[in-house]
């Protein structure tokens, strides 16, 4: 077996435009989705017991069901179903932010839940509004603690940034994968995916670690 | 609208799928253990510069896609060894890995959370290192690894989804066979969707309460 490697050369601006879009999408998503995550946390904090019970169940069942399925979900049946129409790109990001606002809830919620009821409790004794108490003394304390938890999703997002390829949103995987069946070079385009992504993904994952280290709780 | 007939003619179909998709994550969960223990217990207690290529197969495996694993395993890697490989053994194979390096990150911070002093006081008992880490430490740390763990069988399951690019005969395979046969998207991802929240919500619900009833076993 001989290998050509040139072919990774040849393709490189299609291979650094897929990374591109990886990274956009990433970053889109992930302000998407913490929006959308102090919404739910929100929702599951009312006082209103169906609203409550609703925004359970949303997270709960994104928590429980494969990403590739709910893109797929997305991609296949709003279309069909609701007539609604979005391009590739969208509905991955659709898809994905619908996924990870449900886990940033759930990290939102312990980050606020995390802080003692103590203090709670000291801050309307000192006469703060509920409104007050939250902006004041749990929020800024909640927004560090919350910050290694949200990192860690963060990288996994930009892993399963990937699975967008299945609908044909032009990402890293979905671009080697094209100029693997274009040239053959199977081998040499494939290897050269993993590299891009692990040259984009480890100091990612190392900067996760650092930060799980610099911004542990100690109570 | 909804036209269920498709999928009640074809339930044989998935539910073999099903079993495919039960097989491969259990067999994958195994794989991961296997090496996850394995790594663990040498970057915890073994030499310094295999501690170094470990950490480098952990921080890899977390840093790469499982798609991209998956289709380098079933695509590339028979190129290299000259010798082609199964999905379904494929899927088993980049499955475990990626979750074994997941799994050895869970047993060192499981390892490591034993007080130090226990070690010390243990071999000071005249216990043999072997001996101490197998009689006192692992089985405080068992315990304490069982949440994670539990957690990572969840992610194996709905990642078993993801080996449908490399076309394991999996659910989410068939189902997008069957969608596409039938032209009823809607009907079968709704359903297969249900299929797999009824099997992981269930386990991860059944490992919270497990674990509740054993934490106090792994306080020290």
């Amino acid at each position: 077996m001989t290998y050509d490697w040139s072919v990774v050369w040849e393709y490189r601006w299609l291979l650094l435009e897929g990374a591109w879009t990886t990274i956009e999408l990433t970053v889109l998503t992930m302000a998407l989705a913490v929006v959308g995550g102090v919404a739910l946390a929100m929702l599951r904090m009312s006082a209103f017991a169906p609203v409550r019970t609703l925004a359970t169940a949303f997270v709960e069942f994104f928590r429980a069901t494969p990403l590739i399925l709910q893109i797929y979900w997305v991609f296949y049946v709003l279309p069909a179903a609701f007539d609604v129409r979005l391009s590739a790109f969208a509905t991955g990001l659709v898809g994905l932010s619908l996924n990870v606002s449900a886990f940033n809830s759930e990290t939102f919620r312990a980050g606020i839940t995390s802080i003692r009821r103590g203090q709670w409790h000291a801050a309307l004794a000192l006469g703060m509004t509920r409104r007050q108490v939250m902006r004041r003394v749990i929020l800024p304390q909640a927004v560090w603690r919350v910050l290694p938890a949200l990192a860690s999703t963060w990288v996994s997002l930009f892993k399963d940034t990937s699975l967008v390829a299945t609908i044909a949103v032009a990402d890293l995987a979905y671009n080697a994968l094209q100029i693997r069946a274009r040239t053959y070079r199977i081998l040499e385009v494939l290897t050269a995916m993993a590299v891009l992504y692990w040259l984009m993904g480890y100091p990612q994952a190392k900067l996760v670690d650092w930060i799980h280290r610099r911004f542990e709780v100690v109570e | 609208m909804i036209n269920l007939a498709p999928l009640a003619r074809n339930w044989r179909f998935l539910a073999s799928a099903l079993g495919t998709s039960l097989l491969l994550s259990a067999l994958a969960m195994l794989l991961g253990l296997l090496v996850g223990t394995a790594v663990g217990l040498l970057r915890t207690y073994g030499p310094r510069q295999l501690g170094v290529l470990l950490a480098l197969y952990v921080d890899s495996f977390r840093a790469m896609p499982l798609l991209v694993i998956l289709v380098w395993t079933f695509f590339a890697f028979p190129l290299v060894v000259g010798y082609s490989l199964d999905p379904l053994w494929a899927g088993v194979i980049g499955l475990g890995l990626h979750s074994g390096a997941y799994i050895a990150e869970v047993i060192r911070a499981g390892l490591t959370s034993v007080r130090r002093g226990q070690m010390r006081a243990a071999l000071a008992l005249g216990m043999k290192r072997g001996q101490a880490i197998r009689t006192v430490i692992l089985p405080q740390a068992a315990i304490r690894m069982l949440p994670p763990l539990g957690s990572q069988l969840v992610l194996v399951i709905k990642d078993s989804a993801i080996t449908a690019v490399i076309a394991v005969p999996e659910l989410m395979r068939q189902s997008q066979v069957l969608a596409s046969q039938t032209f009823r998207p809607f009907e079968i991802y709704t359903t297969v969707m249900i299929v797999y929240f009824c099997l992981t919500f269930p386990v991860a619900r059944g490992v919270d309460r497990i674990f509740r009833r054993l934490a106090p076993l792994g306080a020290s």
